[in-house]
Formats: C-alpha cells, structure tokens, sequence
C-alpha cells in the first residue's frame, strides 16, 4: 500500500514537472509582452503596458513578413493539399510489388532535413534558371515562388499523410457503386469520393498552413530577399529583441488554444454524428469547457488591468530604482570586463548594458545581452537596416540619459571576406555566427 | 503497360492524367531532382555565373576535400572546426533523444495507460497547443529562462542559491533544453498511439504473475511500443540534427550547430557547392540513422514516418 | 434487344492465379439465376467481370447480345448490389435512390418522384429524408435495391446482399426479393454461398469451385441429380463412400468400398466421360436416404452393420450419427413422425438404402466441411 502510495505521488510529481516544461516557457514569454522592460523579462515584475502590441503592430518588417506568410501559407495548401491527395489514392492503387519503393521517396521529404529541402530547391531552380538564361527577376529567383516549392516538397507528404488515414476508411465499394451506376469517374470523384474526403481536406489544408507558417529551416534558404514572419522573427530575435515579440507569441498562443477547441469541438461532433444522436450532451464540454474558461479568464484579466493600471506612473517609479540598480550593476561589470576581455570571440569593445529610465517602445537598450559573458556573436556584423530602431542604443556608451536616436544604424558592419563575391547579391549579406577562422 | 491501361481504367481518362501529372510533378520535380542538383552541385567548383558551363565548369571532390582536411594550408591532420562541429551536432543530437525519450516514454505511458476520458483528452490537447507556437518564438521563450538576466537566473540569485549569473546559453543548456522542448510532441504521440493500443490486460496479466514493474516494461510493454519508440526517435534525431532556428537563437557564440555551417557556406561564405557538399554530408548522416534504426529495430519506414 | 447474359468461353486470371476457368453459360433474360459456391471459387470475380469491373483476362461476356469487351461499369445495363451494400452514407434515403438520376442530369422534381416510386416498391414510403444510419438491416437492404433498380438495369447483379443479416431476417428477405424480381421482371443475377438462398430463389443454379462452373441446373436438379463430386459434398449433405468400380450396366455401376459393394445411379455430364471399371469413384448417399433395416420388411440394396453413436433431435426430424466397423462416422436423418427412435446410442444395428437413391461419381475434390 506504502509503496503504492509512494508511486501515486512521484507519478503525479514527475506530470507536473512535465507540464511545468509544457507551459512554463510559454507563460513566461506571455508575461514579457505586458512587462514595461525594454528587453523581454518576466522577472522583475515592474509594470503592466500593452504597449508591446502597439509596437509589433507598427512593426513593418513584421507586418511584410506576415503578408508574405500568409500568402506562402495559402500558396502551399493549393500546391501541397493537391499533391497529397494524388500521392495517397496512387498509393491505394499502386501495384504491391511497387508499393514500399514508392512509399520511400513520397515519404523522404519528412525525414531529409528542412535545410537539405532549401538548398536542393535554391539549387535545382538556380540552375534551371541558368540553363534557360532566366533573368533575375523570373520565376526561378522568386523567393516566394521557390519557398511555395520548397516547402510543398515535404508539406505533401504530411497532407498524403492525413489522406492515407482517412481513405484507410473509405469503402472503395462506394466509389464502384456511383460507376455501376451510371456515374462518370469524375462525377463519382466529385459526389462520393471528394465529400469523404471533406473532413481530411480541411485538416490538411490546415495543416499544411501551419507548417508552411512556421517553417524556418526550409524557407530560410529559398526566401532569398524576401522576408517572411518567420525570418523576420530569427534575425530580429538573432539581433535584439523588444517584448512586441513576445506580444507576437501571446497573439500566437491565444490562436492556438482557440485553434484547438474548434478543433476539439469538431472532433466530437463529428464523433456523434458517427454514432447517431446518442451522446451525453452533459459531459461533451469537459476539456472543452476548461480551455474556454482559461481563456476567457486571461482575455478578462487582461483587459480589467488594461483599465485600471497607470502605467505610466507605475514606469516612472520603476524607473528610478531600476536606475539605481543599473549603476551597481555597472561598476559590477565594469569589473569584471576587466578580467574577461582577453576571452576569444569578444571582439567588439564590450559594450555597457544601461537601461533607459523612461522606456518607450523601440528606442530601448538591452541590458546584458551583449555583456561580455553572454556575448552574442555577430553583434559587429551587422549590416541589416532596422527601420524601427529595435537595436539603438545597444552600443551606445553608458548613458543614462534618454537613448540618442539612430545609433547602431551607424555602426559600421565589419565587411565579411568574402570567398568568392558571385552570389553575394542573392542573399542578404547578414551573418549571425561567428566566422569560422 | 498493361499496369498504367488498367489504372486509366479505373479512374477514368481525367482522374488518372490529374493524379499521375501530380505525382510525377512531385517526385520529379520537387524531390528526385532537386537532391540530384544538388549532388552534381556540390562536385563543382564555385565559379561566378559567367564561367558557369565553361570550360573551368568540371568536376571535382575538393569540396569534400575541405570538409574533412581543410583548406591546403591547414596545420591540422584534418578539418578540426568542420568534423568537431558535425561530430558534435551528432552526439548533441542523441542526446537531445535520449533526454526527450526519457521524458515522453513515462507520460506517454501515463497518458495512455492510466488517464481517462475528458482528462486524458485535456492532456492530449495541451501536448499539442505548443508545437504549433512557432519555432522561433519557442527558442525565444528559452531565451527568456535561460538568459543571463532571464527568470532562471534572477530567480536563483534573488534567492541567494548563487550569486553570479550562470550563462546557460554558452553552456548550451538552454539549446539542449530548447531542442528537447521542440520536439517532445514528436516523440510523445508515436509512443502514445502504439502504448494506447496495448491490451491492459496483458499488464494486468504481467502482474498477477508477479513480475516487478521495470520488468513489466522491458519485458511487455517496451517491445510492443518498439516501432513508436523508433519512429520517435528517429524523428527528433532528425529534426535536432537539421535544426536551425534553435541553435541560430539559442547557440553559444562558440559552439556551432553543423546547419549553421551549412548557413554560412550559402549565406556569408557565398560558397554554394561547397554549401551543398555539407548539406549532402547531413543528409547522408541522416540516411544512415535512419536505415540503422531500421536495422536495429527491425522496423519498416512506413511505421517510422507517420 | 434481349436480356440475356452470356459468357463465352471467360477465363479471369490474376498473374498466375486463375480465378474463373472457361465459363461458357448463358443466362436467360428474366432469369433468377444464382451462382453458388464456397468463397474463393470465383463466382464474385465473374460478377464484377459482368459489371464491367473486371476485365476478362480471355473470352467475351455478351449482355442482350453486345459485346461487352470495352465497356466501363457505368455504360453496362448493370446495376450492382454490393456485399455490404455500399450505401452513400454522406446523403439522404432519396438522394441515394436517385443517385443514377442525378448523375444523367435529372431535375431535382423528377429524381424526387421516381425515389417516391421506389420507395413505395420497397414498402418504405415517406422514409426518403432518413438518413442511411438510421435505418435497419433489412431497410438498408431494400434502399440498395431501390438504388439500383432506379438505374433501370437490364440485369440486376446482387453480391451476397443478405449475408449481414440475421437468420430471420434473411428468410424474409428471401421472399421478399423473390417477389420484386417478379414484379419488375428483370434478370436477377444472385451470388451466394449459402445454399438455401441459392435453391429456393432461383430458376437456376450454377455451382462453382475453383474457378470452374461444376454444374448449371434448377434447384432439384442440383440436389438430387449431382454431375459432380463437388456439387454431391457441396448442396446438402451427403455421405461419401469412395471405391474403385468393379462392374457396371447402363444406369447403374457396383463400387467396392469400405461398406462391401455398392450399386448405384450413375450420372455424368452430357458428353463427359461415363464411369467404367477400375475408375476411382465415390458412392454419395444422402442422411434421408439412410434407413434401419427392418424386420420382417424385403431388404435394402445395400446394407451394413453400424453402431449408432449419438441421435439428436432437430424438430422436424432425427439425426443419427451412425458408426462404420472402420470407425468413420455418417449421418442418418428419418422425418420425425411422432415416434421416439427405436434405437439407442451404443446398438449395433444394421442400416442401408437402396440404389436409386444413391448416386455414383468419379473421384473429384470434395467440398471442404
């Protein structure tokens, strides 16, 4: 019974810790985007804004990349969903002897890597291109175009995927029944096969949004100079970061949970209209029920502490003891960038973390990101023009005066050697990691 | 032939154009020879589009050449940076696996064994509300733990357990943390769906018999969950080897995710066949995984990819 | 144009596999014509050759007198009635019954009358805008019908369409179909493997094994004149006592078996080789055809010494599991007539029958139990 007993609370223990990996990051990044900090912090609490969402709404690279996302996203569920459908009912009829040959190379573009799917696309349409002496600015160099491509490659495995499941029900007896009678094999497609498939339509085509959503590795690669949410998120959260990232991830979060009680709610009544109208209307809601309430809870909370908080206020006086703490912290520093700065890879002059005192949205500084012991590596390379201003200040000099304007825009980006200049133009010139010696 | 005849048959002229035109799009098109491209690419030498097709445009191994001994003034036997790097990513890999393996494997079990109804279906539910937050922004929020002045550490030194910051990032915890986080989805259904088909009764029986509860598992359950356990593996294995938003994020400046080599070769290095002979050398590495958890588990790729 | 349907000289083969072996036959136009066989033997793979499903690897399958080599399914005048009856589950009663109307292009009023006809047919009227899941067993059964008879076949092909239902249910179903085939006086074409069905449906019976069409004749013909050893093992029950021929006369031939020699009817099929001496054959005696032989009563043609078993009361008769010296078993069965068994198990009695009522026929693979 002791032991029982023992195992009860380690099982519950070890779920918990379990969720707690689940949820915490997550929460913690929620909290970020109503914290008044500059740099995303959950800890110190200081004061409650909604300013962040302002900023990442004003945030053009975001919202450019956004657009672009969303039509990538749509591009790939007309390309992909298609692609998966063909790939599955082939494979339904493809002779046995065949079968595993096909399977393995319809099902490869899930396990070769995403950056191996970029690079063989770019490549394989780079040098199309070349071979039919395609200008620049034709289809083959299109970043949109090759992303749509290269992402589709393997998003239509995972649609086939989602397709082979259902058609695993489909009675082929059906389909055989509209020929016998009377009905073309199109219109036996479109009045019994396709309205099967509805449900497996709609997953997959939401499935291959998503993934097409929130791929990186593939994209990175054949976006070329064009920029989707994704890669504005990398390099933004490569280079600096302000909490409207972190605004991001609560819009994100707060859509995935919405996301999934539809889907839940979809999943059973689909569940009872296959068992008839017998199911207990009493217990259907439970998880269901649970999530809404949680959200509802969030979104009311939110918006109560939106009304009745002086952020402002609450900022000012944040603001004089964090300055404090900030000028012990600097003489801390000061310190030890003194026993540090022989350390390889540091090899811009440190710089000082500070702290504006009257934060505002986008002309932050980032205390101790870029301080010697966490130094983040391409902080000199980096060429890429931020309209936004999210890295200003981040080499300025301790100030702790309010953060002049514009000033890492004219921090010269130490030129990379290039080996060979040929494709310079094709990408953009921004570099993160630290070039190998 | 007769093959192809009586698939037009079945499906009708429009139909089997639609499907086998998609198809061959496909498979030619999109995964057959662009992986061919690439290949032929990474056996030539980087010439500017001029010479492209000329007569400098041959064949050659050197980009192989320097992955593993470097360039020709090298001191090194071979291509220290490079090899460490892949080498690194590999083991960093079976690690992240391993980790994600140990967690899922007991909730996994949890979830399918000993939770119920609504509950078992809230838990389902929220294993999957983080995999579709992005990737970056997941690698984000580990940035926010783990940085210096992330909740981690402002919450130890508050409580006094330590008083200097721990870098996380450059001990590459946060990275493995990151990694492991990413992908515990894709570990935990395969294991999921093949616990939850098991007949209770046979750990019921296992039981009775008296058997102790490890044994249980190496003995009953384990063996029957063996092609998710593959599957799940293999799957992070990949994804952790050929990932590249978490590393670019989380990475410490000095320690390189192989992928981020590859990155640079395109990116900075503006060296694509050299780029390409990298990405191929990944992509062998992944070949060979795969093919020796086929091997070793006696599994088939169908039940691996799912 | 005539109705009829006829196969000439259809092989269906798959790689090496060969799932009909030249079907010649020719079913007549308004036939209840049933095609009867254990599973595997072919008779589904001829049904769906005649839909235009399945192409005849050799052979032409005629329908009305036309070629039907190159003729999709949905060209045929065949309507087919599937095992599990391949309702669309994703639409109504009616739209289901209209489907073949729908696909020609029929205007919605006009799909709607023709399903209330059927539906009136069918005994189900007013249930069109039910979904298919809510109906029962036997009403699914006769929305298939409806469904297909709304094509306006020439032939109707029904593929095992009772094999879901329940015993009861199934004798109904029986009568039933028996019933709307008269009435709408199409060719009814019926594959099944249980023999009840088959013999008291149809005009005619053809019985398959292995690919091959072993004997095509009305439901009598195939219960008491059996052309071959399958047809004997596989419609009814029958004992079989295997021999060797040792003499024989127009009608009637002597086998040696293990009950000593015994006289029996000889059939054969028209023009196939007749039994003669030395052939391996084996004599089929039916459970009703056994009998006590009694005291005081002229003696049976054959008789041997058994001891009964076991005896088993069936309602309307007797079985008695009667034990040969060899140890095999066989079966007896006499009309309950009121009269408790003389008999009781562990007697040594003496049984027999006498020669027309058995039947000899060269040595061929038996139905499997």
């Amino acid at each position: 019974m002791r032991s029982s007993t023992f195992l009860r609370i380690w099982v519950g223990l070890f779920v918990i810790l379990f969720f707690l990996y689940l949820f915490g990051p997550l929460i913690l990044m929620s909290f970020t985007a109503f914290n008044t900090p500059s740099f995303p912090r959950a800890l110190p609490w200081e004061c409650f804004t909604l300013e962040w969402f302002g900023v990442l709404a004003n945030d053009q690279d975001m919202m450019a990349g956004l657009r672009n996302s969303i039509f990538i996203g749509l591009g790939v569920v007309l390309v992909a969903v298609p692609l998966g459908l063909a790939g599955a009912l082939v494979l339904t009829q493809i002779r046995q002897r065949v079968r595993p040959y096909y399977y393995t190379v319809v099902i490869s573009p899930i396990l070769i890597p995403g950056v191996v799917l970029g690079i063989s696309t770019l490549i394989f349409w780079d040098r199309l291109g070349t071979m039919f002496n395609a200008s620049y600015d034709s289809l083959f160099y299109d970043g949109i175009f090759l992303t749509i491509i290269g992402q589709s490659t393997f998003v239509s495995a995972y649609a086939m995927l989602v397709f082979i499941a259902r058609l695993q029900r489909f009675d082929p007896a059906q389909e055989e029944a509209a020929l016998d009678l009377g009905a073309t094999h199109v219109q036996a497609f479109r009045k019994i096969l396709l309205p099967f498939l509805k449900p497996a339509i709609g997953s997959a085509s939401v499935l291959a949004f998503l993934a097409s959503f929130e791929n990186y590795n593939t994209t990175v690669f054949t976006i070329a100079s064009e920029k989707t949410l994704t890669t504005v998120l990398a390099s933004k959260v490569r280079y600096g970061i302000n909490p409207s990232i972190s605004a991001l991830a609560v819009i994100i979060v707060a859509l995935t949970l919405v996301g999934a009680v539809v889907y839940e709610i979809l999943r059973r009544r689909e569940e009872r209209q296959q068992q008839g109208i017998s199911a207990k209307p009493l217990n259907l809601g439970n998880p269901v029920t649970y999530l809404v309430v949680l959200v509802f809870i969030a979104g009311l909370g939110t918006s109560w502490m939106a009304t009745r908080f002086d952020t402002a206020s609450c900022k000012v006086e944040a603001a004089e003891q964090k300055r404090l703490e900030t000028e012990r912290r600097i003489r801390e520093l000061q310190q030890r960038r003194m026993f540090e700065s022989g350390q390889p890879g540091t090899q811009t002059p440190a710089p000082q973390p500070q702290t504006a005192p009257k934060p505002t949205p986008g002309t932050e500084s980032y205390p101790n990101i870029f301080a010697p012991q966490n130094l983040a590596p391409p902080a000199e390379e980096q060429p890429e023009v931020q309209e936004n201003g999210s890295y200003q200040n981040i080499f300025a000099p301790q100030n702790l005066a309010p953060p002049a304007q514009e000033q890492s825009e004219e921090q010269p980006g130490q030129p990379e050697a290039q080996e060979n200049g040929a494709y310079q133009n094709i990408f953009d010139p921004q570099n993160l990691a630290p070039k190998k010696e | 032939m007769s093959g192809i005849r009586q698939f037009f048959n079945r499906n009708g002229v429009v139909l089997a154009s639609f499907m086998l035109i998609a198809v061959s799009i496909w498979i030619i098109f999109m995964i057959l020879l662009p992986q061919l491209f690439m290949l032929d690419f990474s056996f030539r030498f980087n010439l500017p589009p001029a010479q492209v097709g000329g007569p400098d445009d041959v064949y050659t191994l050197s980009n192989y050449e320097f992955f593993i001994f470097g360039s020709p003034n090298n001191p090194d036997p071979f291509n220290v940076i490079d090899v460490t790097v892949f080498l690194r990513t590999l083991l960093a890999a079976i690690c992240v696996t391993l980790f994600d393996l140990a967690l899922c494997y007991p909730m996994a079990f949890y979830l399918a064994q000993s939770s119920h109804g609504a509950y078992a279906r809230l838990l389902v539910l929220s294993l999957i509300v983080p995999f579709w937050v992005n990737e970056i922004l997941r690698a984000f929020a580990f940035r926010i733990l783990f940085g210096t002045t992330g909740v981690i550490n402002t919450f130890f030194l508050w409580l006094g357990i330590y008083d200097e910051p721990i870098d996380f990032i450059r001990a590459d915890i946060a990275l493995y943390a990151g990694l492991g986080y990413a992908y515990i989805l894709l570990m935990i259904f395969p294991i999921y769906n093949a616990v939850e088909s098991l007949d209770r009764n046979q750990i019921e029986a296992a039981r009775d018999l008296g058997s102790p509860w490890w044994r249980i598992h190496w003995r009953v359950v384990i063996p029957y969950a063996k092609p998710g356990i593959t599957s799940g593996c293999t799957m992070v294995f990949m994804l952790s080897a050929g990932a590249l938003a978490a590393p670019q994020i989380l990475g410490g400046p000095s320690n390189l995710w192989f992928t981020q080599i590859i990155y640079q070769w395109f990116n900075t290095g503006g060296n694509w066949p050299r780029g390409s002979a990298y990405a191929i050398v990944l992509l062998l590495a992944c070949i060979a995984f795969v093919l020796m958890m086929m091997k070793i588990f006696k599994v088939k790729l169908g039940e691996i990819a799912q | 144009m005539s109705a009829d349907v006829q196969l000439n000289d259809v092989w269906i083969r798959f790689g090496s596999f060969v799932a009909v072996r030249d079907a010649n036959l020719i079913i007549e136009g308004g036939e209840f014509f049933s095609f009867l066989g254990p599973s595997g033997c072919g008779k589904t793979t001829l049904l769906r050759a005649i839909s235009g499903f399945q192409d005849p690897s050799q052979g032409r399958i005629m329908i009305g007198g036309e070629n039907m080599a190159g003729i999709g399914p949905n060209k045929r005048p065949t309507a087919l009635i599937f095992q599990n009856l391949a309702l669309f589950p994703l639409m109504t009663v009616w739209e289901n019954i209209s489907f073949a109307l729908e696909v020609r292009g029929a205007s919605k009023a006009e799909r709607r009358k023709k399903a209330d006809e059927l539906l009136e047919l069918i005994a189900l009227p007013g249930q069109g805008e039910k979904q298919v899941h809510e109906l029962s067993g036997g009403q699914r059964q006769r929305v298939a019908i409806a469904r297909a008879l709304a094509a306006e076949p020439k032939v109707l092909l029904l593929d095992e369409p009772l094999s879901a239902l329940d015993l009861k249910l199934r004798q109904h179903m029986r009568t039933e179909l028996r019933a709307i085939q008269q009435q709408v006086g199409i060719t009814f074409i019926y594959i099944t493997h249980d023999q009840g069905e088959a013999l008291t449906m149809s005009d005619r019976v053809a019985v398959m094994s292995s690919g091959i069409i072993e004997q095509v004749g009305n439901s009598s013909q195939i219960y008491d004149h059996p052309e071959t050893a399958f047809v004997a093992s596989f419609v009814g029950e029958n004992n079989a006592f295997p021999g060797t021929v040792t003499d024989l006369d127009q009608d009637t031939v002597v086998v040696a078996t293990e009950i000593g020699p015994v006289r029996a009817r000889q059939y054969g099929r028209q023009n196939a080789k007749r039994l003669t001496v030395n052939d391996d054959a084996i004599v089929f005696v039916r459970p009703e055809s056994l009998r006590i032989a009694q005291a005081g009563s002229p003696p049976l043609d054959n008789q041997f010494q058994v001891r009964m078993t076991q005896q088993e009361f069936e309602g309307n008769l007797w079985q008695f599991f009667l034990q040969l010296e060899n140890g095999k078993i066989i079966k007896m069965s006499t009309v309950n007539d009121g009269q408790l068994p003389q008999h009781s198990p562990g007697n040594t009695i003496t049984a027999g029958f006498q020669s027309d009522l058995a039947v000899a026929l060269p040595k061929g693979p038996l139905a499997a139990e």
